[in-house]
């Protein structure tokens, strides 16, 4: 699979820039953060291009103001930053009034991997789907990524967009076209594997994986978590023999709940499991896939536990 | 149902509501709220309420009739602290600490795009203990905003209890102009005083925002209300009590005249 020769961030801010020069009305906030794409914004686009500092409560306030004063407002920051930090903020500021700001945040789950769990984003959806009139786009490359500057620019809700770091794999063409909120690789109809950011390149590698055990799968990319159309959701899933969901984020409240609800409300009992993370936070420092290993989020421990079934056998307590 | 409001908090600033609305500050259109030019009023200090729907009322945003029908009851119009559903509330308030960033954020675009409205935020003195209040101070002054204007109901009292007894806003003007404010104060019961300081701030163009920090009583106007903190969340219920509070109200208007 072709590798994307760019950031995830350096492909939104650089679609992003195109339309600024266009757009005075494009004005881009960060609280000290930067990314090397920001600074040809910052050079050529001075007056809109706003440092408000380490300040993510001001910063969400400061931006739906500008954006009741009639500006198209990007807010950037490192992603549990600016979603635990000012959440009331945006609870009130964006979402109470429906005001369309487009939060970026970088550095999705474990993607700051040797910052420890004061960087770790593991709580970011939960958060934000509780949050009334929020959008949620959680993007697996640079491609999609690009793709969410059109969709966040004729919003007229709260948006929030969470990236990962890095160089990843290219699973879409060039203006890929997001609408559908989701995308399904391969046609078997042994398991369904449900990922959501960079974590859909390791549901793909665990399918090809499963493969050659002759366990045949389909993997959805939910790049869109909020809104969702459960009736696509379900289209998409079909009738496997397994359901599984696979995040790096707190089982509380993410992907796998997302699928939990949709299946549950469906009356669709398929057997189901959520690979997450449990209830603690993780005091480990070093490489993306060390860190995922710690969590038995990685591919081996994923297929292992798949082939041998276990957790349907133990029951469920287990799991949490 | 608890149909009281918070009054004392409202006592304290609706005199400078009544400046800002009738004294010829604000430029507003009742008729049309939503009216691009005109300046922007943002109770930040949602507890308020009562002082913003009574003068909102008598400015005709929308019919008095809604104080007697509509007001923290089934079915309201008008809730236990401002929402943006009512016409001529700026922004959905209550949560402390939002206010002042929402209207530096207006008060930025409104910059950008070369407009002249103003921006006023009113906010309780106990608000300004939020940490959200001084990351906005030091937006605006950086920003330069001269467009934006604070104001301070500084009745001394938070919820429970008076606030050097529990925090050191003092010195309090200081603790502004650290920031890169431009600082006035005011008798906050004193139309002549009030308006003097508003249109000093219509007219002030020296890239600093500006604090007006009012002097205020908590419960202004009623004797057994006045200064009193345990009166903060407090309805009037007793009848003998409503009797008293409307008569001094009454002369108070008279002194006022």
């Amino acid at each position: 699979m072709k590798m994307s020769s760019i950031d995830m961030r350096d492909a939104f801010i650089g679609e992003l820039y195109g339309r600024a020069r266009l757009d005075k009305n494009i004005i881009f906030m960060s609280n000290e953060y930067g990314a090397p794409s920001l600074d040809q914004f910052r050079d050529d686009l001075p007056g809109q291009f706003v440092n408000a500092a380490i300040s993510e409560q001001n910063l969400i306030s400061t931006a739906a103001g500008m954006a009741m004063g009639g500006k198209r407002v990007y807010v950037y920051s490192i992603a549990s930053f600016i979603t635990l930090r000012c959440l009331e903020q945006i609870k009130i500021d964006l979402c109470c009034m429906r005001v369309p700001v487009t939060i970026i945040g970088v550095g999705s789950c474990y993607a700051y991997s040797v910052d420890g769990p004061t960087h770790h984003a593991t709580e970011d959806i939960s958060l934000m789907r509780a949050m009334a009139n929020m959008q949620i786009y959680s993007p697996a490359d640079s491609n999609a990524t690009a793709s969410l500057v059109d969709v966040s620019l004729n919003s007229s809700d709260p948006m929030y967009i969470r990236l990962d770091k890095g160089k990843h794999p290219l699973l879409y063409e060039k203006n890929y076209d997001v609408s559908p909120g989701y995308s399904v690789f391969g046609d078997g109809e042994d398991i369904c594997i449900v990922a959501t950011g960079t974590m859909v390149h390791r549901a793909i590698e665990i399918g090809a994986e499963l493969r050659k055990h002759s366990v045949g799968t389909r993997i959805i990319d939910m790049y869109r978590l909020k809104p969702v159309s459960p009736g696509n959701i379900l289209q998409a899933i079909g009738r496997p023999k397994k359901v599984f969901t696979i995040e790096e984020h707190t089982i509380h409240g993410g992907l796998g709940s997302i699928i939990a609800e949709i299946m549950m409300d469906a009356n669709l009992t398929i057997p189901f499991r959520r690979f997450a993370i449990s209830d603690d936070l993780l005091y480990a420092y070093g490489e993306r896939a060390n860190l995922q290993r710690c969590r038995m989020l990685d591919v081996d421990s994923v297929v292992k536990s798949i082939l041998e079934g276990e957790f349907f056998r133990r029951g469920v307590q287990n799991v949490v | 149902m608890k149909t009281g409001g918070h009054i004392v908090s409202s006592f304290s600033c609706v005199d400078i509501l009544v400046a800002l609305y009738f004294g010829g500050i604000l430029k507003v259109a009742p008729e049309n709220p939503e009216w691009e030019e005109r300046d922007r009023f943002i109770l930040s200090k949602g507890h308020g309420e009562t002082a913003l729907y009574a003068v909102l009322a008598s400015k005709g945003f929308f019919p008095e009739e809604w104080i007697d029908t509509s007001y923290r009851r089934n079915d309201c119009r008008l809730g236990g602290h401002p929402d943006v559903k009512t016409p001529g509330v700026e922004v959905t308030s209550g949560a402390l600490g939002h206010g002042l960033g929402l209207a530096a954020g207006i008060s930025l675009a409104a910059k950008m795009d070369g407009k002249s409205h103003l921006q006023f935020v009113l906010l309780g003195d106990a608000e300004c203990t939020e940490g959200s209040v001084w990351e906005a101070a030091l937006f605006a002054s950086k920003q330069g905003l001269d467009n934006l204007i604070a104001i301070i109901d500084r009745n001394h009292i938070g919820s429970i209890d008076f606030t050097e007894n529990y925090t050191s806003l003092e010195p309090f003007p200081d603790k502004w102009k650290a920031f890169g404010w431009a600082v006035r104060s005011c008798d906050g019961h004193n139309f002549k005083d009030l308006l003097d300081v508003f249109n000093y701030s219509k007219t002030h163009e020296n890239k600093k925002p500006l604090v007006v920090i009012a002097e205020t009583v908590k419960g202004k106007g009623v004797s057994f209300m006045e200064n009193s903190p345990v009166w903060h969340a407090c309805a009037l219920t007793k009848e003998d009590e409503i009797r008293q509070a409307r008569e001094e109200l009454r002369r108070c208007e008279d002194e006022n005249v």
